[in-house]
This record gives structure tokens, sequence and C-alpha cells, in this order.
């Protein structure tokens, strides 16, 4: 590939949703068609680059970009495996919302507005993902909080600006946590570009004290979008947000930019040596393994479809955290594939809370009975996606578990083992009942608020066709898992290349 | 070229009185001759270090002498730069705003006055231009009519009774040294009592006029009652001018022991201004006296820094003590633009006019969202760039806890200020409609400063070490 495209891929794959967006903002309500061509130009433009990106990664190219910024801390872009996996998950996805969001919010309000920061989120989520050092991840990462706000108040009601205040509250918080942490560390060690194996264990004998701060000041911020446990407060209640944008929020942007901040921080900052000669594995294990189960234990109580999905989430989310945290291989192919096996899962499954309250008014658990018989297909991916996420053969989350748990074997780490245990218990517990009463139960009374979307199919089209796509890739993830092409087959490859163990 | 840079606002602000229908095209032809003269002058002394001259051929200590290092050329461009964008926006207003005739000859003053001070290095000139600047202001605020009558008295008596403490100090100061000039003081200076009570008088004077906590009382009624275009040149500029002075001053005039001993009242006079200053503005129920709070805030950050640079004496922190002035300049200038352009078009002065404004007039409410932005410091603004070298160069010092604390509750406060105003203008519910339809060009002006104060982003790396250099 030449020296040039090697420069200036990743600008491209970020601009090419950048672009449209702003041309977004500019268009009138009425320009529907224009909109729609702008948003779907986009998303392929980004495709066709990141399967550019895919190949040349795989066959060992390195993508490099920078700009001079801070004294000793460049904003930088890079195109390694893992940044990859990250942008591949948001790109694919985002074809999968893009068509969503278009059918949701049909002659809905202030379309212009809504698709032009939906175009940013994901453009600060693609930036995230590329960012080379831990200053540039910050611009991202602060750019994403600024860009989700509006999405998440887009209905305007006094729920959601409350909801609204609160995202900024913590996630703002977050931002500043994090900004102490990393100039704090780059006051120690400068901000290098992330490097296999990090680069602070030079200084881990002399600045130890100092180190651990930062570490817990880094996560502390980036623990807010992730869902760490005490900091997890903003995201039952940013539910009140479009489904589309809680599907974005819980799949994609928001929760997986931390669960992957915490990624780059423990591999390519501090790396397993520092992580182990700090000791800072442990307790952010625990902590993380402490989620997974509040998470779930809470789901189990939660009567609002979407707020139950919101806990998955937390306690989903975990996982990730808790397999980088083991610090072993095996584990960390399955924190990996599970970034993006959650993100597939729940995605499907908020596309499917969506069509039910899009198409019945349905919002409660309760109200879901016999719902099976009227949209079937809506049904058969909800269960899909709920089997996935409990860990039952052959979708895609029975590979992640299987793989966190030969990491837990692997690391002797029966405590952990205990954990994803009791957490599929409970992750059954809450989701079976579900898909009990959609199949089993008869439907009580009339629906709340039914609409006919569609003359010929349960509801309109744009609303299902993403939602059988994704449900389509959870089974064919799980059933190609050990395939060339499988999100699997990737994550061992940044386990061989970027770790370097064994 | 130095000279064009005073004669030509000064020659157009007389011109402005004779041939008042021209005057707004020639307010801006000077604004915009000049920002190409700062850049040259910024340019020249990049490359050649900075320079002096004594004006009119007399002798040193008799002549008036100008220095212009890096730091001031940077100012004097801010200055052009920020009349000429104002003066955009005034002219594009004109028809609607009815700005009586004397802003464009004040305005053009009013650059005078500034880039003099920039040049200075002389006590009783910095008076001079004090003093200017000051009655000027007051004139600038008065232009609103009746209701600006008061806060405009009270900010001329306040800020005659700042020059009279300043004046006071410089007599004392020359009654003892016979000298004026501040290098030729500063290497004959002696920490005694004398010395003290000048600088100490000098500090209050100069302290009422930047409206640095807790002297601050005036700026939100004199700020929120002018104008627009005036607030945003009050905030953005005249209340840097006594500070330039402050930090001559005290870096340059005061021995190691007075500068010791000064710091911390300071420090916490900035930290005071940030917490009760963000408080204020969290409470306040208007929108533009929230952006005058938020000045007193931000200049804050200027007033810690200061102190901390006397403490440590670090170069860091001097970089970031001007790259705080100038970010907050730019910043300012775009919120009280945007804010201004708000209330003129939806009618009204409460925060609550502001609702729905997401909707109604996206592009001034994108313009203070990006200005407040770096308001609160988030990465790539200008405001980062200067918390960034502040934290720093504490940490250099091994300043670990207080100070960075201090800065992250600061940082809280201010965005919860600005995400104050940005919450209510995505409340649709009910959104309050435009008297009017809503005109672009003013509002472009008004995104204008904001895009750059992120644009200063890409040029901080050699801000940073332009201004280290000077702090040695």
């Amino acid at each position: 590939m030449s020296a040039f495209w090697l420069t200036y891929l990743p600008v491209a794959i970020i601009l090419s949703s950048l672009l449209p967006g702003l041309i977004i903002f500019t268009l009138k309500e009425q320009q529907v068609k224009l909109r729609i061509s702008l948003n779907l130009l986009g998303v392929t433009v980004k495709l066709v680059l990141v399967l550019i990106m895919w190949q040349a990664v795989k066959a060992g190219d390195i993508f490099y970009f920078s700009l001079p910024f801070l004294p000793g801390a460049d904003l930088v872009l890079q195109g390694d495996a893992l940044s990859l996996l990250f942008v591949v998950l948001s790109s694919v996805l985002w074809l999968a919302t893009t068509v969503y969001a278009i059918g949701y919010l049909e002659n809905s309000p202030l379309r212009s507005r809504f698709f032009g920061y939906f175009s940013l989120c994901v453009s600060a989520t693609v930036g995230l993902a590329l960012s080379g050092n831990l200053v540039s991840f910050l611009l991202f990462y602060e750019l994403l909080t600024l860009a989700t706000f509006p999405l998440v108040v887009h209905r305007g009601t006094p729920q959601s600006l409350a909801a609204g205040r609160r995202y900024l509250a913590y996630t703002l918080s977050g931002g500043v946590l994090l900004l102490t942490g990393i100039a704090l560390l780059h006051s120690v060690v400068q901000s290098p570009q992330f490097i296999p194996g990090g680069y602070v264990s030079a200084a881990v004998s002399e600045h130890a004290g100092l180190l651990t701060l930062a570490f817990a000041l880094m996560i502390g911020g980036l623990g807010v979008k992730a869902a760490l446990l005490p900091l997890h407060g903003w995201l039952p209640q940013a539910m009140v947000a479009p489904a589309p944008v809680s599907a974005l929020l819980h799949a994609v942007a928001v929760v997986k930019a931390g669960a992957f901040g915490i990624i780059r921080l423990v591999y390519d900052v501090f790396g397993v040596d520092g992580m182990q000669q700090l000791q800072l594995a442990q307790p952010l294990m625990l902590l993380a393994a402490a989620t997974i189960l509040f998470g779930s234990w809470r789901a189990l109580a939660q009567q609002d479809i979407k707020r139950r999905l919101a806990y998955s989430t937390i306690s989903q989310v975990s996982y990730i955290t808790v397999g980088v945290a083991m610090l072993g291989p095996l584990a960390a192919v399955g924190g990996l594939v599970h970034l993006v096996h959650q993100g597939v899962m729940k995605i499907t499954l908020f596309f499917c809370a969506g069509n039910y309250a899009e198409t019945l008014g349905v919002h409660k658990i309760r109200e879901l009975n016999g719902a099976g018989r009227r949209m079937p297909l809506t049904s058969a991916a909800f269960t899909l996606a709920a089997l996935g996420m409990i860990g039952i053969p052959p979708t895609a989350g029975f590979i992640s578990k299987w793989y966190l748990g030969l990491g837990a074997v692997a690391t002797d780490n029966s405590l952990m083992l205990m954990v994803f245990v009791l957490s599929g218990l409970l992750n059954a517990g809450y989701f079976l009942p579900i898909v009990y009463r959609l199949w089993f139960l008869p439907q009580r009374g009339s629906w709340p608020k039914e609409q006919r979307l569609s003359a010929t199919l349960e509801t309109h089209w744009m609303l299902l066709l993403p939602m059988l796509f994704t449900a389509v890739l959870i089974i064919l993830m799980g059933l190609f898992a050990s395939t060339g092409v499988s999100p699997l087959s990737w994550a061992q490859l940044i386990v061989e290349r970027e770790f370097s163990y064994d | 070229m130095i000279i064009m840079l005073l004669v030509l606002p000064l020659l157009s602000a007389l011109l402005m009185l004779l041939w008042p229908r021209v005057a707004p095209l020639l307010a801006l032809f000077s604004a915009s001759s000049s920002s190409l003269l700062a850049l040259q002058l910024l340019v020249q002394v990049t490359e050649h270090g900075s320079r002096s001259w004594l004006l009119a051929g007399w002798p040193s200590g008799l002549a008036i002498a100008w220095q212009a290092d890096t730091l001031s050329c940077l100012l004097i461009l801010l200055t052009t730069v920020l009349q000429l964008l104002v003066g955009f926006y005034a002219f594009a207003t004109r028809n609607r705003d009815k700005l009586s005739q004397g802003f464009w000859p004040l305005s053009s003053l009013l650059q005078v006055s500034l880039t003099a001070l920039w040049l200075s290095r002389d006590l009783f000139n910095l008076y001079v231009c004090l003093e200017l600047l000051g009655l000027v202001a007051v004139a600038l605020v008065s232009l609103s009519g009746r209701s600006a009558m008061k806060p405009a008295l009270n900010y001329l008596l306040l800020s005659l009774f700042g020059s009279l403490c300043y004046l006071l100090g410089v007599v004392l100061l020359y009654g003892r040294y016979g000298l004026l000039d501040i290098a030729g003081l500063a290497s004959q200076w002696q920490a005694d009592w004398l010395s003290n009570s000048a600088l100490l008088l000098m500090s209050l004077g100069l302290m009422l006029k930047a409206a640095l906590w807790p002297l601050h009382a005036w700026l939100p009624a004199a700020h929120a009652a002018a104008p627009a275009p005036v607030s945003a040149l009050l905030s953005a500029l005249v209340v840097k001018g006594p500070l330039f002075i402050l930090s001559l001053l005290w870096l340059q005039l005061a021995s190691v022991q007075q500068a010791q001993a000064i710091a911390p009242l300071f420090a916490a006079a900035g930290l005071a201004a940030l917490l009760f200053g963000g408080w204020s503005a969290l409470r306040t129920p208007f929108a533009k006296n929230l952006v005058a709070y938020s000045t007193v805030a931000q200049l804050g950050y200027v007033t810690l820094a200061l102190g901390l640079m006397l403490k440590f004496d670090q170069p860091l922190i001097f970089a970031a003590l001007w790259l705080f002035v100038l970010a907050h300049a730019l910043a300012k200038a775009a919120c009280f633009l945007a804010v201004g352009e708000m209330s003129a078009t939806l009618g009204g002065k409460r925060l609550t006019t502001l609702k729905g404004a997401s909707q109604t007039m996206p592009l001034a409410m994108f313009a203070f969202a990006v200005a407040g932005g770096s308001l609160i410091g988030l990465p790539p603004s200008g405001g980062f760039v200067a918390k960034w070298a502040l934290l720093q160069g504490l940490w250099l010092q091994g300043e670990l806890l207080f100070w960075p604390l201090a800065l992250v509750l600061a940082t809280l406060l201010s965005a919860a200020y600005v995400f104050r105003v940005v919450v209510v203008a995505f409340d649709r519910a009910d959104p309050v409609s435009p008297d009017f339809s809503p005109q672009l060009i003013p509002q472009w002006l008004a995104l204008l400063p904001a895009l750059a104060v992120w644009a200063m982003a890409l040029f901080s790396e050699t801000l940073m070490q332009l201004l280290r250099l000077e702090a040695l």
C-alpha cells in the first residue's frame, strides 16, 4: 500500500462520517431523500475504507498519522489490529443503526439535527478507536460525550432533560478524572504512542505511587462510560432516549468507548508487566466482577424492558474488563471477542425493544405476553439474542464466555469462574421469563398502542431488516468462529501480535 | 510601522467625528489594516527577537519607550482581530440594534489605548493608557442608554478610584527612585516598606480595575448592561489591560521575597474567584449576567496562575497564564456575541428566554457551546492547552494534590454553568419563538472566535514555546 494511504486512510475513515454529518446539519427538514442518501453514502464509503484497512492490517501494514499538538504529545491516529476490531464493529453496527433510525424516526421532527449528531457520534467513536496515544484518545472521548448529549435529550421532554443532565454530570466528571490521570501520567513518562507491552515499566520502580494514582484516576474516568460499579448511575436513566440511540449508546459508542479505553490502558500503556509489578490487576478485576453480579442482580428486579436491558449492559460490559484484567492470553481473547459479540447481541435486543414499543406500544415486560404470535420475527430475534447473552451454544455469546471461562481456568482463578457461573444463572433468570412470556403465555387484552406500520410485514421493513441482519450475525459469529473472518480469529490475531505472550 | 498601529486607529477616530456617516467603514478599515500590521510585527519579533523604540528621538529616561516582545505582539494581534470581528458584528446588526454613533470612535480609541498599553514598559505611560482605557470603557458601557447609567457611573467611580491608587503608588516610587521605566527601577529596587506599600497600592488599584476577586462586584452589572459588542470587548480585552500591568509589576519589579509573600494571596484570590464566580454564574437568572460571572471566574484562573508563577517561578505556569488570557478572550467574545444575538432575537434577558434555542437559533447556540467548551477546558481547545500547561507546571514543581484538585473542582463548576445554558437550549417542550427571523451573519460572526479558540490548539506547541521563552 502506498505511503499516502498509510498516512491518510485513518483520517479518511473519520471524515467519511464526519463530513456527511456536518452537511446534514445544514439540510432542511424536508430534504429527506438527500439526507438519507448522504447517510448511506457515508456508511458505504466508510465500510469500503475499513475493508481496505482491514486487509492491509492483516497483511502487516501499519497506519500512522500525526499532527503536532502539545509538547510531547502529538495528535496521533494509528491503525493496528486492536483499533481495527473496534472500527469494524462500529462501522458495521452504524450501518444497521442508520437504517433502523431512518425507519424509527420517520415523520418525527428535527431529523437533520438527529442524524447530524448521530454521524458526529460515530466519527468520535471511530476516532477513539484509531487514536494512537492517550491525549488523542482523551480528545475523542470528550467529543463523544458532547456528540451523544443532544441524542440523549433528543425528545426534549422533562425526563429526557433530567436524564441528559445526569448523563453530563457523570460523563463530564469522568472526563475531568481522565484528563487529570492522563496529565499526571504525562508528567511522569510523557505520552508516547500506544505500544504492545506498555511504556511505563521503566518508571515503575521510581514512581510507583504516582503511576498507581494515575491508573486509578484514569480507570475512574473510563469507568463512568464503561458503567463500572459506583459510576453506572447514568445508564439506566439514559434509557429515555429514542431506541436507536439506546442501541448505539449500549452496543457501540459510549459504554464500549469506556471498555476499549480500559483495554488500551491495561495492555498498551501499563502493559502486563507494569500491571503485575504495580499489582493493579486484582482490584480492577474484583471491581468488574462485582459489577457483573450487581448488574445482573438489579436486572432481575426491573419491570421495564429497556431498563432491564440497561442493567444487563452494565453487567455484560464488565465481562470485557474482567477478561482484560485476568492478564492471561485466553482470557484476553474472551474479553476482546466479547467486545464485538456483546455489541451485536445488545444492539439486536434494543432493536427488538424498539420494535415492540413502536409497533405495539409495549414498554413493560408484563405487557409482552403473547407478542410472539403478533411479531414472530422480532420475537425470534429477541430470543436468539437473549440465548446468546446467557451463553448458550451455538450463539456468539457462547464463544466469548467459553474463552473467558478457559482464561479463568488457565490463570487459576476459581473465583472468577464462580462469578461467571453465577452471572450466567442470573442472566437466564432475567431473560428466560421474557422469552417464556413471548411464546407461551396468551395475550392479555389488546396492545397498549398498536400501529400498523406495514401491510404485509409485522412492522416497518426498515425496523425489521437491521434487526434480522444483526440476529443472523449472532448465529454466524458463533457457527463460523473458527474461520479466518470471525471476530474470534481476529481477537486471537490481536493477542498473538500485540501482547506477545507465550 | 509600529507607529502606524497607533496612528491609524487614532486618526480614524478623529475622522469619524468629522464624518459620522462613514464611521463604520473607517473603523473596519483601520481595524483590518492594524490586524495585518500586528501580524507582520508578530512575525518580525518571533524571527528577530524583541524590539524597543524611543519615541521622537529623546534620550532614554525622558522619551516614551516602547518594547515589543512576543507577548505584546500576541496581545496586539488579539486586540486588533477582536476589534475587527466586533466591528463586523456591530456593522451587521446596525439596523436592528441602533447602536449609537459613539460606538465607532470609542472602539477605535479603545484599540489605541490597549495597543499602547501592551507596548509600554514605563509606569507613567502605563498609567496614561490605563486611565484612557477606563474612561473609554465607561463611555462604551453608557451607550446602552438610561438603563446602563447606574452601572456605568459605578464603574466610572471605581475605575477612577483604582487609577488614583495606582497613580499614588507610582508617585511614591518616583519620589524615591526618580525613575519610571520598569527595567531601570528593577535594577535599583530595594525591598523596604516604601516599595511594599507602593506595590500594594498599585496592585489594589489594578485588581479593582481588572475585577479580580474580591474587588469584582462592579463587573457583572456593567458588562451585562452594555450592548453585546461592547460587553464582548470589555470582557475579552479591557480587563486584561490592568492584569498585564499587574503581572509586569510583580514578575519584573518586585523582589523575590515580595513575590513570595504575595503569591499565596493571589493564588487564594484566584481560587476564590473560580469558586464564587462559578457559583454565582450557576445562580443568576439572567443570561448575560451568567456570562459576566463566568468572566469573574475565568479571571480566577489567571490570578491563580499569577500566584503560582510568583511562588514557583516555572516558565510553564507563565505560559499557562497567558494562554488562559488568550483563550478566554476569544471564547468570551464568542459567548457574549452569541448570547447577545440570542437575547436580541428571542426578546428577553432571562436565561429561560433561551428555551429551545438549539432549534430556533442553532448557529448561535452552537457558537456558545463551542466557546463554552474552551471555558471548561475540553480538548482540543485553547482552554484545554492552558489547563494542561498549568497542570504540567504544577507537577514539575512537585505540587501534587491541592492545586490540581482545586483545578478539577473549578472545571466541574464551569462545566455546570456552561451546560446550564445548553440544557435550557435543548428544552424544546415549548420553545420561545423568535420575534423576527434570525439573521445568519451575526451568528456566524459569533461562531468565528469560538472556532478560533479551538484552532489555537493546533498552534499550541509553538505558543507554549514562545511564551515560555518570555518568562526567562
